[in-house]
């Protein structure tokens, strides 16, 4: 039997399925990146210091936020630039506007389908329609919530090197936390949903190293050090030594390993690492879906996206009452003097740790760039995680095995497009 | 192809109050062409003539009467019998111009260089359509003392086109310049005067163009040599 899925749907970018398997036996299974690379650590070489993050930002049209914010850490390490407080907690808000629009999209446009058994969003509207209205609501206040903090609902021009551009105004604040509060119970609506049909999602496990950053005031998010399941805490600043990637036949994209052949970031891998800091909200609905650390269950990684979407929301309008408490100062923006340097920036973008590591001269002027997208640091867990879960499916018709296979590529919310930007191209004259 | 015997069988469809007789098999494209009715076309081409994706959107018509309402792309639009479309009413004409708009803000229209030069189908379209691109500025609600090259911010509203209502200026922040750098010449003379006058370098300009519309930093650089800025 063979099952080849080309170009896999609801996921960002393009990759393929290939497994072979004869009289009940599997041959072989494999998880392919056809993407064209990006080359984007090519072009931002030679760039002032200040466009950097304007440019990494289209990286990704989804995780524009968190790329900006790695950019701008790594940007403010290299020059020693510090930021303020409100400018910190800002960005903290800005990170879970991403956060919550990434999740409600992954959950319900491209997963929920899977959940009940349609092809895709558009049969639902007909079928649930409350539930799609639910979601289409709550992804419709994180992007306003995105546009208030960033200045637009993708690509910030709010974020700048030495904190915000802007700050969002007292009313402005008020409002959006109503709205916010107001989602709590439509959020509430939508994972009594989700819960409900979750028994769609295989039973499949596998011993995982679990790779987050980690922090011991917060769910870390914005800021931490690299934290594993397997080998504990790391500075941000040795983070090649965790993601050690390497270059694989089948793929554009790089592999990553760390402990073992393969590890796992993104929302399971927080979850696993940090579930003991999140909000009341989360905590509960991790316990009703039985989401209990350390899960091993990749298909799990939605489950841990719903959880998410609750701490973010619920932390949200807890950051948004901080600021409002302490007062919003109306700072000047930070003079900013360029020299040589060296930073790097990690932050957890929905689909996991991403780094930014650049090099300055002594004009601020971007030297050498490199980038590590969660997505690349997920490849070889796929592939693991395939070889693992194939062999359970073969006495199944063919269209159940590429169905199962996909979802699991799907429950790991790719990002393939943004994972394939390093490869070298050498070109041969 | 149409079955047989469907064949011969004539169908009158309406064209801009005017009807016309046409084969079943026919879009209104091809009636409006065997009548002499011009529609302008890019993507459509006659020797591929079976081939046709409807992409370009300049080949845009209004469903009057016997169809579903609105705007279609004529070339993969079919004839039915009691259609009327039009081809000159305002939302045609107004959607063919987007239609042009975006593809030349895309455009580096570097005319001297190009094969094509003088018998450019979009040169021609830009004309028709008139269509020079108007700076970020223009639509700007940042008046004299609020404008933010005023306060020493280096925007890139003056040189890039507009057509995004100034979604950020308007709220404060620099245009960033993520429509494109303009590339015709006399509104790029204006822009550039509202940097001299606020004192910016051509150096700093250039650097912010690059961003998003590196392939027009060398028409940009040619004006401001013009303009004895560099
Ligand atoms: S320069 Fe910028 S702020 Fe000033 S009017 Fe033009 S777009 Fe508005
Ligand atoms: S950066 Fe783009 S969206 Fe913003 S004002 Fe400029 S052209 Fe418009």
């Amino acid at each position: 039997m063979k099952v080849h899925v080309e170009h896999l749907t609801r996921v960002e970018g393009h990759g393929d399925i290939v497994l072979n398997a004869g009289s009940g036996k599997l041959e072989s299974v494999q998880w392919r990146v056809t993407e064209a690379p990006r080359l984007f650590e090519s072009f931002v070489v030679g760039r002032p210091y200040h466009q950097l993050a304007q440019i990494t930002s289209r990286i990704c049209g989804i995780c524009s936020i968190g790329h900006t914010l790695a950019s701008l850490k790594a940007t403010e390490a290299a020059l020693g630039v510090e930021i303020s407080t409100q400018s910190a907690m800002l960005r903290r808000l800005a990170l879970h506007a991403e956060n919550l629009q990434s999740h409600i999209l992954h959950i319900g446009y491209l997963v929920a389908p899977d959940l009940f058994g349609a092809g895709s969003v558009f049969p639902l509207i007909e079928t649930h329609p409350a539930a799609v209205h639910n979601i289409v609501k709550l992804h419709r206040i994180s992007n306003e919530m995105s546009d208030l903090v960033c200045g637009r609902t993708t690509h910030p021009t709010n974020l700048v090197v030495g904190g915000v551009w802007k700050v969002p105004s007292e009313k402005s604040l008020i409002e959006i936390r109503q709205k916010l509060v107001d989602c709590v119970d439509t959020f509430n609506d939508v994972a009594r949903v989700v819960l409900a049909n979750a028994e769609r999602l295989p039973a499949f496990s596998r011993e995982t190293e679990y790779v987050a950053l980690g922090s011991e005031i917060e769910y870390a998010l914005y800021d931490g050090a690299i934290a594993s399941t397997d080998t504990g805490r790391h500075p941000v600043d040795d983070y090649r030594s965790v993601v050690n990637e390497f270059v694989v036949p089948q793929s554009t994209a790089k592999y990553c390993r760390h402990a073992r052949d393969s590890y796992m970031v993104g929302a399971l891998a927080r979850f696993n690492l940090n579930h003991d800091k999140l909000t009341p909200l989360a905590k509960q609905w991790a316990r009703k879906f039985g989401l209990y650390p350390v899960n091993c269950n990749p298909f799990m990684n939605n489950v841990a996206q719903v959880v998410e979407f609750g701490h973010s929301l619920e932390d949200s309008i807890a950051l948004i009452n901080k600021m409002l408490n302490r007062g919003l100062k109306d700072e000047a923006r930070q003079k900013i003097t360029p020299k040589a340097g060296h930073g790097v920036g990690a932050i957890e973008v929905p689909r996991g740790i991403l780094f930014h590591d650049y090099t300055y001269n002594d004009k601020g002027v971007c030297a050498k760039a490199n980038c590590v997208i969660p997505t690349n640091q997920n490849h070889g867990n796929i592939q693991k995680d395939m070889e693992a879960f194939a062999p359970t499916l073969l006495d199944r018709p063919g269209r159940e095995i590429e169905l199962n296979l996909e979802m699991l590529v799907r429950a790991y919310d790719p990002c393939i497009s943004c994972s394939t930007h390093c490869m070298k191209v050498r070109f041969k004259l | 192809m149409m079955p047989a015997k469907t064949m011969g069988v004539k169908i009158k469809m309406t064209i801009d109050g005017k009807e016309y007789e046409c084969e079943p098999n026919q879009t209104v494209l091809d009636v409006a062409g065997a009548n002499g009715i011009p529609i302008p076309t890019l993507c459509f081409n006659p020797l591929f003539a079976s081939h046709r994706s409807g992409s370009c959107r300049m080949c845009l018509v209004e469903v009057v009467a016997g169809g579903r309402p609105g705007l279609q792309p004529s070339c993969t639009l079919p004839v039915s019998s009691g259609l009327s479309v039009s081809t000159v009413s305002k939302q045609v004409y107004r959607a063919r111009r987007l239609a042009v708009e975006f593809l030349v803000s895309e455009h580096t229209q570097k005319c001297r260089d190009c094969p094509a030069s003088g018998g450019c189908t979009l040169a021609k379209f830009c004309r028709d359509y008139d269509i020079n691109g108007v700076p970020v500025c223009s639509e700007c609600p940042n008046q004299r003392e609020s404008c933010l090259l005023k306060r020493g911010v280096l925007c890139m509203g003056p040189i890039t086109y507009a057509n995004c209502n100034a979604y950020c200026t308007r709220k404060g922040y620099r245009c960033e310049g993520c429509h494109s750098t303009l590339v015709n010449e006399d509104v790029l003379r204006f822009g550039l005067a509202a940097y001299r006058d606020a004192g910016f370098r051509a150096e700093d300009i250039l650097e912010g163009a690059e961003v998003f519309a590196h392939d027009k930093v060398s028409i940009l650089e040619a004006v401001m040599k013009r303009e004895g800025m560099l």
